[in-house]
């Protein structure tokens, strides 16, 4: 029993989902006994059963009459029967259009999909065990989970669902033979759709719920007009940018960033998405030892880019040291700690902060303007998240503008340079493509690589204390 | 101690009135499934005028009972007293006739927007009936159907309504039904095993499928091999 009330906030109304009724027209032209797709016949033991179509006739007649080329209308007919409008007659779990002689056939329009009603779970309850009375044990593993699961949930409607797959297993019965198995058929390609094996795509997909029903037009009341005004004066307060100033960023965006990008140059070795092989992870992995090629381009880019990686921020440090500079990128890697860092402890972290790097004289002071420096020192008397925002930022800009190329220039950027890998393209036959699938693990827990983090903090944090310039300063005279 | 006040005759009419509920309910289950299976020949190649009639004449069975059943059930309901020996059953019976409308009015939906999809109004419109590969009508379904008598012996009359006008019908009934009793949904146990036989039994430890099971199994781990 649904819970009805008029308090239900809930959201419960599904997408729009314009296509369905699209689909719909083309498959009603398909079906077309003079101008759709040829029609063969299926032969099932003594029976025939008509209206059967083969996948390549479909792929033909979808390119003859939308015009497309034979890669396109394979992928349309993989969507028909992915919606549920065909089915396959062999294979029925794998939903795809195969261009070969194998067979399918039309859904009847009692389960095709529509966009405003889901599946039901009684329905499916209904079905599931209609299939057990039938023949007992013929349900496969996930289908049996679902069984439990529904009849823990609708266990006070059960009496129902058992009456009800009764009658509809007699009923079915009395039908032709060859209607039945056609019935049968259709059913379950039917829920095959709306009730997915498990690690199988479903078409039917759409995200979250609605909280409004997106085919009711809005009344257009007092405070529909309101909320269009708020909105429209804001839209005109906004500050403008000229259009060549910001197609310009983008298109200088685009052209440095294009070879990276997954979408349009296939990545280094493989994608792991695609081919089930995760070298491309372990080869980017965050503290990795010899990064990629790629990777390394990608720091010459921008500062931005150098500083958000974090292989990247090491190798910087590295250079860093050579050069005895990194009070600055220090101070900027507090300030971070300071912005995303828990509320209790940003009073002791305030305080080391302006005893490292602000108060005159101290061991790792970095050289910010007296404005900036008179504004931070007077701001960490209430200190707060956003305290060391200004001088965070200029730090930051001079780390952009001096530091960071001459890092470029620098023989510790040149040598991770030819260091640097460039994995060769993975070329899988369709056999290791499966095996990569069924080899798939797990990767490791995240709660390690998180611990592993915090030890590298801290053996840094140990390793790089303030560095006592007078020590220093003393040993190397005593060499002398 | 009421239920000494109560004397024999009207223990035996409630029992009766029962009685004749389940028989309805059932009747209605075997009607709304006859329906299901019409209705999904609507829009193949197997539609016509003559589909269409047989599943406005099913309608009007399974209006018939729905509205007895339910004034029937609405009746036992109300007069039930504290501690009734058959408040449970009679719960049950509620919960299964309400989900058995829901069930139904979803039906009662999906043909209509089915026939207004596919009007065959005019000579061309079957064309764009799908060709499903059905070979057989669906007229032994709906002799079924009409095999189902109402248990009630008295004949009501009350008109039938038409097919929007019908699922409007059922929308305003159930919302009554929420409002005027009180049962609370959660508490109904049911009566079935979870993991029914089949048909072609081998094996019999799980006790064949009938209505009234005298097990109140909800065996939730059992699971065929």
């Amino acid at each position: 029993m649904t819970v009805r009330s008029d308090r239900d906030h809930g959201q419960r109304y599904r997408p729009r989902m314009s296509c369905l009724k699209k689909v719909e027209a083309t498959v009603v032209q398909m079906q077309d006994p003079s101008t759709g797709v040829k029609g063969a016949n299926q032969k099932l033991n003594v029976t025939t059963i008509p209206h059967a179509i083969t996948g390549q006739d479909i792929v033909a007649w979808i390119t003859k009459n939308m015009n497309m080329d034979n890669d396109e209308a394979q992928a349309f007919g993989t969507m028909l029967v992915a919606f549920g409008y065909i089915y396959p007659l062999q294979d029925h779990k794998k939903l795809v259009l195969r261009p070969d002689g194998s067979l399918y056939r039309f859904q009847t329009p009692y389960f095709w999909p529509v966009q405003k009603w889901k599946a039901e779970d009684t329905d499916y309850a209904i079905y599931l065990a209609k299939r057990n009375i039938r023949k007992k044990g013929v349900l496969d593993a996930y289908e049996q989970e679902e069984y439990n699961k529904l009849h823990k949930w609708m266990n006070h409607k059960w009496d129902f669902i058992v009456m009800q797959a009764k009658e509809q297993y007699h009923a079915g019965k009395a039908r032709q033979k060859a209607d039945r198995v056609v019935f049968d058929c259709k059913e379950r390609a039917y829920w095959i759709v709306h009730r997915p094996p498990p690690q199988t795509h479903s078409a039917m997909d759409y995200g979250l719920d609605r909280h409004i029903d997106p085919n009711a037009e809005e009344k257009k009341t007092y405070d529909y007009y309101r909320r269009i005004n708020i909105y429209t004066q804001q839209a005109i307060m906004r500050s403008r940018v000229k259009s060549s100033v910001s197609l310009g960023a983008l298109v200088k965006y685009m052209t440095t960033f294009k070879n990276h990008d997954p979408f349009l140059v296939p990545c280094l070795p493989s994608n792991p998405w695609q081919t089930d092989d995760d070298s491309y992870w372990e080869l980017n992995k965050p503290d990795v030892e010899i990064p990629t090629k790629m990777r390394v381009e990608r720091w010459s880019f921008s500062f931005y880019e150098l500083l958000n990686d974090p292989r990247g921020r090491a190798d910087f440090k590295i250079f860093l040291k050579k050069e005895f500079s990194g009070e600055n990128l220090a101070f900027w890697e507090a300030a971070e700690e300071l912005k995303w860092g828990t509320a209790a402890s940003m009073s002791e972290k305030v305080e080391h902060i302006f005893k490292t790097f602000l108060a005159p004289g101290a061991p790792r002071w970095i050289n910010i303007d007296g404005r900036t420096m008179g504004l931070t020192v007077k701001g960490l008397e209430h200190p707060h998240r956003y305290v060391l925002d200004a001088a965070q930022t200029h730090i930051f800009m001079l780390m952009k503008k001096d530091t960071f190329y001459r890092y470029l220039k620098s023989p510790v950027y040149k040598e991770i340079q030819k260091k640097a890998i460039s994995p060769a393209p993975h070329d899988f036959s369709e056999a290791q493509l499966q095996q990569n699938m069924r080899n798939r693990r797990p990767s490791i827990n995240p709660i390690i690589t998180w611990q592993k983090e915090q030890e590298e903090k801290a053996k840094a944090a140990a390793a790089a204390g303030p560095v006592d310039i007078k020590k220093l300063m003393a040993s190397k005279l005593d060499r002398k | 101690m009421s239920r000494w006040r109560q004397s024999v005759v009207e223990i035996q009419t409630r029992k009766r009135q029962v009685n004749e509920c389940e028989r309805a309910q059932a009747a209605l289950s075997k009607v709304t499934a006859c329906f299901q299976q019409m209705a999904t020949s609507l829009g193949s190649n197997m539609d016509g005028s003559f589909l269409r009639e047989e599943l406005e004449e099913t309608r009007t069975v399974a209006h018939k009972i729905c509205s007895g059943l339910h004034r029937r059930l609405l009746s036992l309901l109300i007069e039930m007293e504290q501690g009734q020996e058959d408040k449970e059953q009679v719960e049950r019976l509620w919960v299964i006739f309400l989900s058995s409308l829901e069930n139904f009015q979803q039906d009662l939906k999906k043909v209509k927007v089915l026939q207004e999809i596919f009007p065959l109004t005019q000579r061309k419109d079957r064309q764009a009936l799908v060709n499903t590969g059905y070979v057989g009508g669906t007229s032994e379904v709906a002799a079924r159907a009409a095999m189902v008598q109402t248990p009630w012996l008295s004949v009501e009359e009350t008109a039938s309504p038409d097919l929007k006008n019908h699922i409007v019908e059922i929308d305003v009934l159930l919302e009554e039904m929420f409002q005027r009793v009180n049962v609370p949904l959660w508490s109904v146990e049911p009566t079935q095993p979870s993991w029914l036989e089949g048909v072609s039994t081998q094996d019999g430890d799980l006790t064949h499928g009938s209505i009234r099971v005298a097990s109140s199994g909800t065996q939730l781990s059992n699971k065929p091999k």
